[in-house]
């Protein structure tokens, strides 16, 4: 039997998964080990082994996901970096947007620039937005800008001109100059991190690239080390955060696309579900301990997002806030993140409303009913009021409940200001908390002009499939469906990723008398570049597939639309489509006559494997069988309820709701009014009836 | 508390579905309009108001919109009635009917449950263009409200459904970019369209007795929040004087800011009386727009969580007589009057600066200064470059001003340097800090930088909004000021100096530059920590010279701090220095 391997670091935990070309499914739930994240990789693939009876020689992939490059990032604790710039723009990549991401706030600081301004170097030259040099390169006070920089003992230099998409040649110079100076430092040229328009957006990604790529490789030379001494041979690719794998090599040249890649594995397992069961419009839904995170899945098509900003923190109330974090324009799953996870705390306001959220008691103390020290009540101590979580033990024991004391707290803290009973302030912590998960929802989906209630909901994480259903009522959505393994899906997600290279090329040019040969000798160019680079990843051609894309808007917008088109499709297509997305995402189009433009042409190449990824239906290991039932409250139209707890397997035939599904790593709630079955993949789905509103 | 006779927890769950709608508006916006100004200053607002007209949920966009949208409505109102039917969307931009300058154009769509009007949906666009003798509509040196573009009463731009044609073609008729201002009129009818359709939602599942209810408790729930958080501030009176240099028509006179704030157990009295008379520049406020600023500084020393709506209002007072800068009677001109609300909020905190000494700073560089370069290429075709930039933020009584940032009052963006290039005849050659330019304190002002436009076409008209030129931005505690704002044209290689407030005449290659004020210092600048001056000379922000003079820090040329000299030299300084103001106020030559 061979095996393929998910690794997923979280800032808590790690989450290992196995599965074999026959479709078992073995899981590991392992502490992270901060500062050595590649030891406790090892050490739970050592148990998962033992316990699951293979070993190391019948691995045949390693899939990993990794936080180290925003952990850098949000920590300062990347390279040394120098930044050579067009002179009088040094200040770009400081002065930002002049955006904040919060109003009315005094102490609001800015983020600190990535490379100091020291370190930030003014060459002249000058090309314009045509690519014609109208200010040839000073090579002399270049190749002193590097010299400089490598006085001041840089560990890696980004190059960022202006108009570089346009006519890369000067920064090309630089990099030569740089390399001849010191052959061995890494360099990051904007025109091959982001060949694209947009001073500030170009030089945030290409330094990032600096500042995280020696950081990221050392990373993966060392856990490649590690997992060599182990007996692991088998090649390690990395998840993108677009989705898309990336195998170590690529991703320590390109570390920039592997910066979110957790969150992104849960997206693709939701849509490799999504393609098995026949749901084409799939809304997944991730709630962990401290977030939760949405995404959308159209057409079995993930939807992506061109930027994001690392540690831009969560969505709080409104995603017009933009400016905090640091910026990165490359391909991402387009998530919409909210504070909301188990750990939430639930407080009074100054005007006695009850909030839940966003501070969290984290890990650690944890929830009050953990008692290790909390004594604000959260998400996690109100389902246990509830009756929705076990109350003596998590995580198949290891985790011990002292129920008493969630209580304890749900009523002193926030049932007795309000008047309420326990239960009654617990339900109404639920139901806030739904509520603002809720707002994550509507953010991929109505605010992209989506209506939910098209769409089946796929929960996954420690805590989605305790709220799914529920949530899901209120959205007016009529199917829930939670995978196997849920608690671990985003290292089961890993498994399910295809190898990937996204291309974009800033291309301006109006629509209305484009040349089609212009177009599609363009987008030809990168589609050529895509095949080469897969080609040289050892895909043969009858396993690459290319889909081709553009951005455009209506000539005087500032905000771009992408549709697909194929090889011989012309410009009116292009038009057509574009036309036809506006009017679904806005509700409205202009006339025909009304000027579109292209803005750039992208391409996305896929390296296919040889046989399907995942098996069709998974098998995960047994869980002990749970206590028969509890009692379970449901807010005041039905009270506390008889609530029978099962495990995934007596769903074998339809169940009625109120139903309690306890596993090893979550559990699932399926309210009264609601259906739970499994489907012939392994998948719980609960179908709820139509929604009130 | 109040007495409650509905469930806690399904009006929470209404408050967050309502400023859900609000914030969904303005996403729609933000995505569909034509303008960058818009877009990247993101100069519009969206809001929900009951049927009665009282603003219950605004969207969070624009702080100078906050305030600005129950004048308006009332405007509508008292000229409509009922005689409001489903289907009919209102427009107004008229300053003296409801209006803030012509620029901001209002759309107001009643929304129908059973031929019922339940609520009302609210944007607010800044337009690229409203016709008038310069081009962006927004000329600093207009001296009435006739020069400054079309203005429009409230009027049905939608009349049961179908469009008011004689409305449509005079808009046409009247600005200079048909196609953008029709393109953002699209984005503010898309909003309404959303708000409509999910407040019809909100209404099904609540019902239209609790939909109201809860609309109200809504607004009390803001005002218990604000009353609270305001009884946890010290009680009594504080003023604060600032001047404007001059309305750039009366050139040299300066216009004074004179401001009261009374804080009283939960209320609070924000008077503005003593404040110069209307000038002839457009830089005069409407009052809703004098509100807009009280509101929005006060918000910043209040919780962050109270709701944005008309029960933050209510424990406010604005005072403002008829006939000043802050209060513009007919003709007066206010395309501009930007400038006076970020100086308004400045010299509110002033005020609030004594009230709360360990939580309001030194003033920043005085909020977005204005550029506008526009004309026609030789085909006729128009081009308009409107570009809104500030900086620098004042020292503050823990943590230097921010270096880069946007003013309180509007959460702008800069415009790409690449996008302005390939969209207008202009190319940008620096766009860079400026050294030496902060108010030095302990914690020092903000950095501001300076942008240079070379201008390409063969002829053009710049229009420039600045200040800060002859009163320099405030330092508190000790704090210096910071350095004025500055406008340079080199034409033919002779680099002369330009007024701060003006309009001439582009020719092609000439080379505009502009210089952002920079932020005052806040504390004792001997008292400021050696190595953050080490840090900042590093980063060449501060000279080695200023070091020495303004913080007696000496650093050595291996880049660290002489700490035996710099003892000695600061001890000599304090020696040498009479008792630090309270307030640096500095007017240049």
């Amino acid at each position: 039997m061979s095996w393929r391997v998910g690794a997923d670091i979280g800032g808590t935990f790690t989450d290992l998964v196995a599965i074999s070309d026959e479709g078992a499914l073995r899981t590991k739930k392992v502490s992270s080990s901060t500062g050595d994240y590649g030891r406790a990789i090892v050490e739970g693939l050592a148990m998962l082994f033992d316990e699951a009876g293979f070993a190391a020689g019948e691995v045949e992939e390693v899939l990993h996901a990794t936080t180290v490059a925003s952990n850098a990032i949000l920590e300062h604790k990347g390279a040394r970096t120098g930044l050579i710039t067009t002179e009088g723009f040094r200040d770009v990549l400081e002065i930002r947007t002049l955006r904040m991401p919060r109003l009315y706030d005094l102490r609001w600081e800015k983020p600190a620039p990535l490379v100091p301004r020291h370190l930030r170097l003014g060459v002249t030259e000058r090309v314009n937005h045509r690519g014609e040099v109208e200010i040839p390169l000073d090579e002399a006070g270049a190749r002193a800008a590097v010299e400089a920089l490598l006085r001041e003992g840089v560990e890696a230099i980004a190059v960022c001109l202006l108009h570089s998409y346009a006519n890369p040649a000067h920064e090309r110079r630089i990099g030569a100059i740089i390399a001849e100076l010191a052959p061995d430092l890494p360099v990051s040229l904007s025109v091959d991190v982001l060949p694209e328009m947009k001073e500030y957006e170009r030089s945030s990604t290409t330094v990032i690239n600096s500042y995280i790529g020696p950081v990221l490789g050392r990373y993966l030379n060392a856990l490649i080390g590690d997992l060599q001494g182990g007996g692991l041979r088998a090649p390690l690719l990395l998840m993108q955060s677009s989705g898309g794998l990336m195998p170590a090599a690529e991703a320590a040249r390109l570390p920039v696309h592997v910066v979110e890649s957790g969150p992104a594995a849960g997206v693709i397992g939701a849509q490799a579900l999504a393609r098995r069961a026949g749901l084409p419009r799939v809304i997944s839904f991730d709630m962990g301990g401290t977030t939760a995170k949405a995404g959308v899945i159209e057409e079995y098509e993930v939807a992506r997002a061109g930027e994001y900003s690392v540690g831009a923190g969560i969505m709080v109330g409104s995603r017009l806030l933009s400016g905090a974090g640091y910026q990165l324009k490359v391909p991402s799953i387009d998530l919409a993140e909210v504070g909301a996870g188990g750990g939430s705390l639930i407080w009074l306001d100054a005007a006695g409303a009850p909030q839940v959220g966003p501070e969290s008691a984290g890990a650690l103390p944890g929830p009050v009913c953990y008692g290790r020290g909390n004594t604000q009540p959260t998400v996690t101590d109100a389902n246990v009021v509830l009756g929705y979580l076990n109350p003596r033990h998590l995580v198949g024991g290891a985790l011990p409940i002292d129920a008493a004391a969630s209580r304890a707290a749900i009523a002193g803290k926030i049932a007795v200001p309000l008047g309420l009973a326990p239960e009654e302030a617990a339900h109404g912590a639920h139901l806030i908390a739904a509520s603002n998960m809720i707002r994550a929802i509507k953010a991929v989906s109505s605010e992209r002009g989506r209506d939910p209630r098209g769409f089946a909901l796929v929960a996954f994480g420690g805590n989605g499939p305790l709220f799914a259903a529920g949530m899901a009522e209120a959205l007016g959505m009529r199917q829930v469906v939670i995978p196997p393994s849920a608690g671990v899906f985003s290292a089961v997600g890993l498994l399910a990723s295809d190898v990937e290279v996204h291309l974009s090329r800033s291309w301006r040019r109006p629509v209305q008398g484009l040349d089609p040969a212009a177009l599609e000798a363009a987008s030809a160019a990168l589609v050529e570049e895509a095949r080469s680079r897969l080609a040289a990843q050892g895909f043969p051609a009858a396993r690459i597939a290319v889909q081709r894309a553009a951005t455009l808007r209506y000539q005087g917008q500032s905000f771009e639309l992408q549709v697909g088109f194929g090889a011989g499709d012309g410009p009116d297509v292009l038009a057509e489509r574009f036309g036809a997305e506006h009017e679904r995402t806005y509700g409205h189009r202009a006339g025909a006559d009304e000027p579109v433009e292209v803005v750039a042409l992208q391409v996305l190449g896929r390296g296919l494997p040889e046989r399907p990824r995942m098996p069709d239906r998974l098998s995960p290991g047994a869980t002990p069988p749970p206590e028969p039932a509890r009692p379970a409250y449901f807010g005041r139209a039905h009270g506390w309820l008889e609530t029978p707890v099962l495990a995934r397997a007596a769903l074998a035939a339809p169940q009625a709701g109120p139903l309690i599904i306890e596993e090893y790593d979550c559990t699932c709630l399926v309210p009264p009014g609601a259906v739970a079955a499994l489907d012939g993949f392994g998948n719980i789905t609960i179908e709820l009836g139509v929604a009130s509103a | 508390m109040a007495a409650r006779d509905y469930d806690p927890i399904e009006f929470e769950l209404f408050k967050n579905a309502i400023f859900s709608i609000a914030d969904e508006m303005a996403l729609t916006v933000h995505r569909t309009t034509y303008s960058a100004v818009l877009k990247d200053n993101m100069d519009y607002s969206t809001a929900f108001c009951d049927a009665g007209g009282r603003l219950v949920a605004q969207g969070l966009t624009l702080p100078s919109h906050l305030g600005s949208i129950p004048e308006a409505l009332a405007a509508v109102i008292r000229r409509y009635g009922e005689d409001m039917q489903e289907g009919d969307i209102f427009v107004l931009n008229d300053p003296f009917e409801g209006g803030m300058h012509l620029p901001d154009i209002f759309l107001f769509q009643p929304i129908f449950v059973d031929g019922e009007r339940v609520a009302i949906a609210a944007t607010i666009c800044h337009h690229t263009d409203v016709g008038g003798r310069v081009p962006g509509s927004n000329a600093s040196d207009s001296t009435e409200i006739y020069q400054e573009g079309l203005r429009i009463p409230p009027l049905k731009l939608y009349e049961r459904g179908r469009p008011n044609p004689t409305l449509h073609m005079m808009i046409e008729r009247n600005v200079r970019v048909p196609v953008k201002v029709f393109g953002d009129l699209r984005a503010q009818l898309a909003a309404c369209t959303i708000a409509e359709r999910a407040f019809k939602e909100l209404v099904a599942r609540y019902g239209r007795e609790m939909t109201q209810l809860y609309m109200d408790e809504l607004l009390d729930y803001a005002e218990r929040l604000t009353r609270a958080a305001l009884l946890d501030l010290p009680d009594g009176e504080w003023r604060f004087e600032d001047h404007i240099d001059d309305d750039g028509v009366d050139v040299g006179k300066p216009i004074p800011l004179r401001v009261r704030v009374e804080k009283r157990g939960d209320r609070m009295v924000v008077d503005w009386t003593g404040t110069s008379p209307q000038v002839k520049g457009a830089i005069n406020n409407t009052f809703s727009y004098t509100r807009s600023a009280a509101y929005c500084g006060i918000r910043s020393v209040l919780p962050t969580n109270i709701p944005n709506n008309e029960g933050y209002f209510r424990a406010i007072e604005v005072i403002a007589p008829r006939g000043t800068l802050a209060h513009g009677v007919l003709p007066a001109a206010c395309a501009a009057r930007g400038l006076t609300g970020f100086r308004m909020v400045d010299c509110l905190f002033g005020a609030l600066a004594q009230m709360l000494p360990e939580r309001v700073g030194a003033a920043g560089d005085g909020g977005n200064i204005g550029v506008s370069i526009g004309g026609y290429t030789p085909e006729r075709t128009p081009f308009i470059y409107v570009d809104f930039t500030c900086s620098a933020w004042g020292g503050r009584p823990f943590a230097d001003g921010c270096d880069g940032n946007s003013h309180m009052f509007a959460n702008m963006a800069s415009p790409s340097i690449e996008v302005t290039e390939a969209e207008q005849p202009i190319q940008i050659t620096r766009y860079e800090f400026l050294p030496d330019t902060m108010g030095a304190g302990q914690y020092r002002g903000g950095a501001p930088f300076c942008r240079e436009y070379r201008f390409l076409e063969a002829e053009g008209v710049l229009q420039v909004r600045a200040d800060r030129r002859a009163f320099l931005p405030f330092g508190l505690q000790g704090g210096g000021a910071g350095a004025p704002s500055m406008n340079w044209l080199t034409r033919e290689g002779k680099t002369e100096p330009l007024p701060s407030k003006f309009c001439i005449t582009l020719r092609h290659g000439d080379l505009f530059r502009l210089e952002v004020p920079g932020g005052g210092g806040w504390g004792d600048p001997l008292a400021r920590d050696p190595a953050l001056v080490l840090r900042d000379a590093r980063n060449g922000l501060v000279s080695l010279h200023a070091a020495r003079l303004d913080y007696g820090v000496v650093i050595t040329p291996g880049w660290a701090v002489d700490r035996e000299a710099t003892e000695v030299l600061r001890a000599e300084r304090r020696a040498g220095r009479g008792p630090l103001p309270a307030i640096t106020r500095e007017r240049a030559a």
